[in-house]
């Protein structure tokens, strides 16, 4: 029997896409990368999705897992020809324990739709990619995913307890678990963030965050990106981790503010959001501090957002900016690279200057507190050779943040895209203790293939590793 | 002090990464087996491991880069919590590690995944480890994770090395996230742990047979208008110990802390809202029973520290159930350290 109609006796002709328009929709995240996949299933349990891995095992087909698409570094994206396998109908919610925290929830909920669910009792999922209204939970385990509240509550692994798993054989285990310190190896650990290459995540335990009594935010205007940079510097120093730090240039203020009419002071060079949460003594004493930091820092105005409608916009401003670049050209590319906080204003300046070297308009929005830069190219992928010059100047600013002893990417993951970068950061023997872990879950390379790991990387043995002599040649 | 653990018959304590990886390699060569000692405090976690020779860390002691701006601090694996507190605290800022054991080395406490009290706040010592550099069972340097607050590049190899107990090799050195210490603080005796539960999130909420504290941190104002809950015993953090030669945790999902307590008649500190309940206690009718709830409540019960030598048969599981995909476990840990060599067996199940 072919494949198609394998998977067919297991989902039914309604839950196997098979056609042309299909594999083409289903070829592309929202990154830059196209594949084509060889046809589309959409599972409704564990079961079925242990039975899929099953049937491409035996096809000898690989398989990559999929939430909504909203990944920017092609880690949705098929390479082979593979299996794809869609995880939004996997949506439930249950379980949810206000008593403990905690919900199981499926991978193919929207990451929004949690926090609204568990609103009631007064708790959210902390995690909040600028993406939430469209991304899935699966998709933030697969990337680890980050965003601007992950500042003081850390990224998506931080608030995942347990994940139930299909392993290569259509082996399901769940590890982790809702009491502190399960024992063992911390696989639950390792699975958060390996974007679907180890196994297919079916079902998560996810922590739940108390909403916060009371939370202020504040905008503060800059007369250059530096200042703004350094003003971020200055309130970690300060010894005050804010709960969101947001950066934002004055090229992407102009565009959300064009169709958005927030009220973002457009003739900033920078503008920076700052939130604190937490008891209303605490918001107060806070927020004094970040008003004397942004000040002495050189911010032309601080402002605090009068009420909750006034909040909800600069946060619609802030969330909405990759959208907003839609209106100054047709595509765009970015990198997520993290800096040390302390070279932030080095690295911004350094990334402009890549940016005019290279003739290109770069526009500023990240997760400043972090570290987290974003700088987005803007282009038009239909001129030729465009693309190439955007790709020449990213990787140049991925290079230059390595160097300042950063990292290829704080929250959208290396999958396709920076897979061929990890050479910056890592070594061979630590290139190939990577690839042993991918060896250890998935030994014939069924999960996701061509990601993460650049070619060649199972390579380091000590063998080869004895000194060669001084002008040998080899 | 060099720490010979019973049963070794040579001590090695190597004085820089790269002749620890030179130890490894001829070790590995030799199929000779290893127990890895930090500070010693932890030899009594786990199933005995019975080895050749033992590897100390203590020589490992440089402090590799501390930036305070940056809130980030790297030090090699012999580096005690004592030494850490005395560097961070002209800063005013904390690693937020275990508070009460200033001799414990980082790199027992983080193979050990053990976590202080500040967890419900900072999150366990697991969220808190940036970057590690792991010296595996063949003598391969291996980093994994970098010295920045957000990174997804890769496997996560520092959450796996974290709880390890040396399954992949020997934490050479780590890179810590920092927090800013508070402008104040608060220790608040308490009529009812379920006292706190109006606030939020405080630091700490633990119990003891003694009663029950509130710890709290932050700005003065946010400090004072939280304390009205109870009555202040100190504006600093006084932490509970035990001083008893055997102890156990167990470890049950939060709610059922009260529960956890409720079954006790041993001395104990209890961790509200963590879900961590300690117990002076080694006796074997007190902790097969609580074991038997703790994994009928998705938790476990885990022993701590043990009286006697630690090479001796301990007089109950240190573990309880193993947990699921053992053989996915052993296959990474072979990954690493192929001839299972380093710490062989201490993990649960035998491993
Ligand atoms: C406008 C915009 C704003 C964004 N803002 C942010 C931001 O602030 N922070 C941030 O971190 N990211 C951001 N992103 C990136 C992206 O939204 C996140 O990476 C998101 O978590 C991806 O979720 P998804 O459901 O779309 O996953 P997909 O893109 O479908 O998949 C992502 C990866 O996870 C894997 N995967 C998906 N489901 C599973 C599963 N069930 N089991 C195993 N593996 C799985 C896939 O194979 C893939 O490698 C943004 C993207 C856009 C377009």
């Amino acid at each position: 029997m072919s494949l198609v109609s394998d998977l067919i006796a297991v989902l039914g002709r309604d839950r196997v896409l098979d056609d042309r328009l299909d594999s083409w929709t289903y070829g592309k995240d929202a990154g830059v990368f196209r594949g084509e996949a060889d046809v589309v299933v959409l599972p409704e349990s564990t079961e079925e999705v242990a039975e899929i891995v099953r049937v491409a095992e035996r096809h000898s087909t690989s398989i990559v897992p999929r939430g909504a698409g909203t990944g920017l570094a092609g880690g949705a994206v098929p390479v082979d020809r593979n299996v794809i396998v869609s995880m939004i109908r996997m949506n439930e919610i249950t379980d949810v324990d206000p008593e403990n925290r905690t919900a199981w929830v499926g991978p193919g909920v929207v990451n929004l739709d949690l926090s609204r669910h568990t609103e009631v009792h007064g708790l959210h999922f902390a995690p909040d990619p600028s993406s939430q209204s469209a991304c899935t939970i699966g998709g933030n385990v697969g990337n680890n995913s980050g965003g601007p509240h992950c500042l003081a509550e850390g990224t998506t692994v931080n608030h995942v307890l347990a994940v139930e798993v299909v392993l290569a054989g259509g082996e399901v285990v769940t590890v982790g678990g809702g009491a502190p310190d399960p024992i063992g190896l911390d696989l639950r650990g390792i699975l958060v963030g390996s974007e679907g290459t180890l196994g297919i995540v079916t079902k998560v335990l996810v922590k739940l965050t108390p909403n916060a009594p009371d939370v202020r935010t504040l905008l503060c205007a800059f007369d250059s990106v530096e200042d703004a940079a350094r003003a971020v510097s200055g309130i970690i120093a300060a010894g005050v981790v804010p709960a969101a730090l947001e950066l934002m240039d004055q090229r992407m203020t102009e565009a959300v503010e064009n169709w958005l009419k927030a009220g973002l002071p457009t003739d900033a060079a920078a503008i920076l959001l700052a939130e604190v949460s937490g008891g209303t003594a605490a918001v107060k004493a806070e927020a004094a501090v970040i008003r004397e930091v942004a000040t002495s820092s050189g911010a032309s105005s601080v402002s605090l957002a009068a009420d909750e409608a006034e909040r909800q916009i600069l946060w619609k401003a802030r969330k909405s900016a990759f959208g907003a670049v839609a209106q100054t050209a047709p595509d765009y590319y970015l990198h997520d690279t993290t800096v040390p906080r302390t070279r932030l204003v080095e690295a911004m300046t350094e990334a402009y200057a890549i940016g005019d070297k290279y003739d290109l308009v770069m526009m500023n929005v990240f997760h400043a507190g972090d570290g987290n830069l974003h700088p987005l190219m803007t282009f038009d992928a239909s001129q030729p050779g465009s693309f190439e010059r955007v790709r020449a100047a990213a990787d140049e600013i991925v290079e230059m943040c390595v160097s300042k002893g950063g990292v290829l990417s704080g929250e959208h993951g290396i999958g396709k895209e920076k897979r061929d970068l990890m050479g910056l950061m890592f070594d061979a023997p630590a290139l190939d203790a990577q690839a042993r872990i991918k060896e250890a879950f998935d030994p014939g390379g069924l999960f996701n293939p061509h990601k993460i790991l650049p070619q060649g990387s199972r390579c380091f043995d000590f063998g080869r590793t004895v000194p060669v002599p001084d002008g040998a040649w080899i | 002090m060099s720490l010979l653990a019973p049963g070794t018959t040579a001590h090695h304590a190597p004085g820089s990464v790269d002749e620890m990886a030179e130890l490894y390699r001829r070790l590995d060569a030799d199929g000779t087996t290893t127990v890895v000692i930090g500070g010693g405090n932890h030899l009594g976690v786990g199933n005995p491991v019975l080895a050749d020779v033992s590897v100390a860390t203590e020589a490992l002691d440089a402090i590799i880069d501390y930036q305070p701006d940056d809130l980030t601090l790297t030090v090699e694996a012999g580096v005690t919590m004592g030494a850490i507190d005395e560097l961070l605290d002209p800063h005013r800022q904390t690693a937020a590690l275990p508070e009460t054991e200033p001799t414990a080395t980082i790199g027992g406490v983080v193979a050990a995944g053990i976590s202080g009290y500040r967890r419900s706040r900072f999150g366990p010592t697991r969220d808190r480890v940036l970057e590690v550099t792991v010296v595996t069972g063949d003598g391969r340097v291996v980093t994994g994770g970098a010295r920045v607050v957000k990174n997804v590049s890769g496997y996560d190899l520092p959450r796996l090395a974290t709880g390890s107990f040396g399954a992949l090799g020997v934490i050479v050195s780590v890179c810590l996230k920092l927090w800013p210490e508070p402008e104040s603080r608060a220790t608040v005796r308490l009529d009812d742990p379920a006292d706190a539960d109006s606030l939020y999130r405080p630091l700490a909420v633990l119990e003891t047979e003694e009663g029950a504290w509130a710890y709290l941190q932050g700005p003065a104002s946010e400090v004072a208008s939280s304390a009205s809950i109870g009555i202040v015993q100190s504006d600093g953090f006084t932490w509970p110990t035990f001083d008893a030669p055997g102890t156990a945790e167990m470890r049950v999902p939060p709610a059922l802390v009260p529960d956890a307590v409720q079954r006790l008649n041993v001395p104990f500190i209890a961790q509200h809202g963590v879900g961590i309940v300690a117990m002076a206690t080694e006796d074997p009718d007190v902790l097969e029973p609580a074991r038997s709830w703790c994994e009928s409540v998705g938790g476990s019960l885990v022993v701590t520290s043990r009286s006697g030598p630690v090479d001796a048969a301990p007089s109950i599981d240190p573990w309880g159930t193993p947990p699921p995909a053992q053989s996915l476990q052993r296959r990474l840990i072979a990954a690493f350290d192929p001839r299972r060599i380093v710490n062989r067996g201490r993990l649960p199940g035998g491993i």
